[in-house]
């Protein structure tokens, strides 16, 4: 009976359920596209500020100051201060390993031409690894650095060899030189071709750049690095990060090292490479924390608005189904059906179109919000599965709240004060 | 009698009025805030990326080992931030160190992103020491680094993961001084902000070009990493937000015309006495419209006042202080889309209207 009678409502008026079935739809769907497209740009932007170059600077435990204006040592480093080149894979075996998005280990060395003594440094372009956790990564200076731009080609290194011929300048460097790509140079005696010419704005076009073993075995540093230069998504620095892990409690270490902070990264980089120092790069870290906060403030905000509003629309919309029916409410009350019954009837029928609506309304905007982040980050992101069930548990909730109130006033009144009323 | 309408609609109907009338408000309120964050959102975007410091270098051209200080005064007539840095290798007893020239009041804006312990700036006699060299020479705040050239006084100490950390910061004076340069920098950092005069082109360009052209005989070049990754993100984040704004906007008219359906079933017995009477559907649908129009004017003051207020809350507490502020010159468009979402909501709901059987109604069915 009462299924029969939910079922004939629903068969009776298809034009004016599916009406608010829609406009549920339509609301669930914003809340969708929503929550699963928007409130994953700060992770979208973390990753586009990640263009900005290595956050963190590894560097061997020293114990005499470097002295260097431009790439240029003015007092030789101690012969026994390096990286072992077999263990710049493990900053990839750390706890926050899948959290770090490139490394570059470099070499550095001089050497003079035409007189003038000119920084060189070796490095890998984009060297293919096995990471000790099993996976494979391409990774190095042009992974790292994706603003830089070149003239000619990038060295293609993905397999070392240390006969390798070519080199890349830097854009001042090969100006002073009157090099362009294609030309050969004089390097530590030997003859290099130019493969490309590299502009970054900063201090790096002074230099020129080979593969990292040409240079160990030109410098007579087999298996050495100077420098590890990384690249880490990193949560922004809070009160929490910037105290000591030193002074921690075991329990708040624990959780200080299980967050991405940049320290905490650091910290654990520096537990498998002993013999180095991991250096937050302030410029790039703090800031990135930064513009990534407000832009998630922003995001969060705007976010609640629209679900505020879409709330506010299944919200209304059935508010108004509900108060369509007053007359009939009123003959079924002056039929003897009790009040409990007709609200169990009508809740039952706003709930069906709440959930159809929902579900409809989720699995569009699930669709919708892939669209909309390979629109605005050119990456197509699905929407968390949980997401589906969240909106249609949210949008049957707001429609039973939105039902509510008038049904309410439509039992309060006596049948006959609304009937005689009219509609 | 068509005003009598209206009047009389507000004076009976004033819960359901107001109903309408706060939908109507809510959509006007949001769109103040979204077009003034939206106006707004390079500028301040671009101001939260000030902490990046420079985004061009000028450094020596061929031939050349300095930048003259010439092109400090052009970038800041160009209404650029600039600052000379002058590097030097000194001595302390045997050792040597790199001693940086800083001009700490110009270098201020640039060096944000610089941990500091104690004083940010240094006088004559006074210096900065890079973190690392510090500990190296075992100096704290207030010792005195015995340099080759004259012993200075540590007032702060510096940290930012880059090699400021093993250097010694002294005022540039001191450094030109001791290194011989007259009007001349190892290199000077500029910061250009913001779009550019020519549509379609950034200041940072406009800049670069003007400083290239007016200072002969030096480098300057963009830093790709901060010009571009700026652009980048402030691109994406203003597309998000536009996106978030349609949505919005779509979602808005919605429940408004959920509102005004309500308020055609409410009425339903008027409309059916004035179809009896004779009226034309579209004569009452007029009505209704220029009901809803009046209410729109209304809703979209009250929601102009508020936007702006919370435009404002939102800058106060997300962006920097100096970033707080809002466009009074949405009105125009909030005035628009108010009156368009009342339009459109209207009409939807007015379809009903030609839906009402007189005869029915007046029946009591």
């Amino acid at each position: 009976m009462f299924l029969r009678f939910v079922g004939q409502s629903i068969r009776r008026a298809p034009r004016r359920k599916a009406m608010a079935i829609g406009a549920v739809a339509l609301g669930s769907a914003v809340a969708t596209v929503m929550l699963g497209a928007m409130l994953e740009v700060g992770d979208r932007v973390n990753r586009e500020l990640r263009s900005l170059g290595a956050n963190l600077l590894v560097t061997p435990k020293s114990t005499s100051l470097p002295v260097v204006i431009g790439g240029i040592h003015y007092q030789p480093a101690a012969k026994d201060q390096f990286i072992p080149a077999a263990s710049v894979p493990k900053v990839k075996s750390i706890f926050w390993s899948l959290n770090i998005t490139a490394l570059a280990p470099a070499l550095n060395a001089q050497t003079a031409i035409n007189g003038r003594d000119v920084p060189v440094e070796g490095v890998w372009f984009r060297r293919d690894l096995r990471a000790p956790d099993g996976t494979d990564i391409q990774t190095g200076l042009r992974t790292l650095n994706s603003t830089w731009k070149v003239a000619g080609r990038w060295i293609d290194d993905r397999t070392p060899d240390d006969r390798s011929d070519e080199c890349m300048l830097g854009a001042a460097l090969a100006r002073r030189l009157g090099l362009e790509a294609g030309s050969t140079l004089n390097l530590f005696g030997e003859t290099f071709t130019i493969a490309g010419i590299l502009s970054t704005g900063g201090e790096e076009e002074d230099r020129a750049y080979v593969r990292l073993e040409v240079l160990e075995r030109l410098t007579g540093r087999a298996g050495q690095v100077d420098a590890i230069e990384v690249g880490a998504l990193t949560k922004p620095e809070d009160a929490f990060a910037r105290k000591d892990p030193a002074k921690m409690k075991p329990a708040e270490y624990e959780r200080w090292y299980c967050t991405p902070y940049i320290s905490s990264i650091a910290h654990q980089i520096e537990q498998v490479l002993p013999m180095a120092v991991a250096r937050p790069i302030r410029r790039v870290a703090d800031n990135e924390g930064q513009v990534l906060n407000k832009i998630r403030g922003l995001m969060l905000l705007i976010a609640l608005a629209a679900l505020a509003t879409a709330a506010l629309t299944v919200w209304s919309v059935m508010a108004t189904t509900v108060l369509e029916r007053r007359y009939e409410i009123a003959i079924m009350q002056a039929t003897g059906a009790g009040r409990a019954m007709i609200a169990t009837l009508l809740g039952a029928e706003v709930a069906i179109q709440g959930a159809l609506g929902g579900l409809i309304g989720a699995l569009v905007g699930a669709q919708l919000s892939g669209a909309v982040s390979q629109s605005v980050f050119g990456v197509h992101g699905d929407a968390p599965a949980l997401l589906v069930p969240v909106v249609v548990l949210l949008a049957t909730a707001v429609a039973l709240a939105g039902a509510a109130q008038p049904l309410r006033s439509a039992l309060a009144l006596e049948p006959a004060v609304i009937l005689r009323e009219g509609v | 009698m068509f005003w009598r309408f209206v009047l009389s609609a507000v004076k009976f109907r004033r819960r359901r009025l107001l109903l309408a009338f706060s939908g109507l408000a809510v959509a006007a309120t949001l769109a103040t805030t979204l077009l003034s964050v939206y106006s707004d959102i390079d500028r301040k975007m671009r101001h939260e990326f000030r902490g990046y410091g420079a985004n061009l270098i000028v450094a020596p051209g061929l031939n050349s080992h300095s930048v003259p200080l010439a092109a400090v005064d052009e970038a800041e007539r160009l209404g650029a931030v600039a600052a000379p840095f002058l590097y030097v290798v000194e001595r302390v007893a045997q050792e040597r160190l790199v001693v940086a020239g800083v001009d700490f009041r110009r270098a201020a804006p640039l060096t944000s992103y610089w941990h500091v312990d104690g004083a940010r700036t240094a006088g004559p006699g006074e210096c900065l020491a890079g973190s690392a060299l510090a500990a190296h020479f075992r100096v704290g705040i207030g010792q005195t680094v015995p340099l080759a050239s004259g012993p200075c006084i540590v007032r702060g100490i510096v940290s930012t993961g880059g090699p400021e950390d093993d250097r010694l910061m002294v005022p540039f004076e001191r450094a030109a001084a001791d290194a011989g340069f007259q009007d001349a920098a190892s290199l000077i950092e500029v910061r250009a902000d913001g779009p550019g005069k020519i549509a379609g082109q950034s200041r940072v360009q406009e800049v670069r070009a003007a400083l290239a052209a007016a200072v002969p005989g030096v480098d300057v070049s963009v830093l790709y990493a901060v010009a571009e990754t700026e652009a980048n993100v402030v691109l994406k984040v203003k597309s998000a937000v536009f996106f978030l704004a349609l949505a919005i906007f779509g979602i808005t008219t919605l429940c408004v015309t959920g509102n005004f359906s309500a308020l055609v079933i409410e009425r339903s017995k008027e409309i059916g006495l004035l179809k009896a009477i004779g009226a034309a559907e579209s004569k009452i649908a007029s009505l209704f419209l220029s009901e809803s129009l009046v209410l729109a004017l209304a809703s979209a003051l009250t929601g102009y006042v508020l936007g702006l207020a919370i435009a404002y809350g939102i800058g106060r507490k997300i962006f920097s202080d100096a970033a707080v502020g809002v466009d009074f010159g949405v009105f125009m468009p909030v005035i628009t889309v108010t009156l368009l979402v009342a339009i459109i909501a209207t009409l939807l709901a007015s379809s009903r209207i030609w839906r009402i059987e007189p005869a029915m109604i007046l029946r009591g069915e």
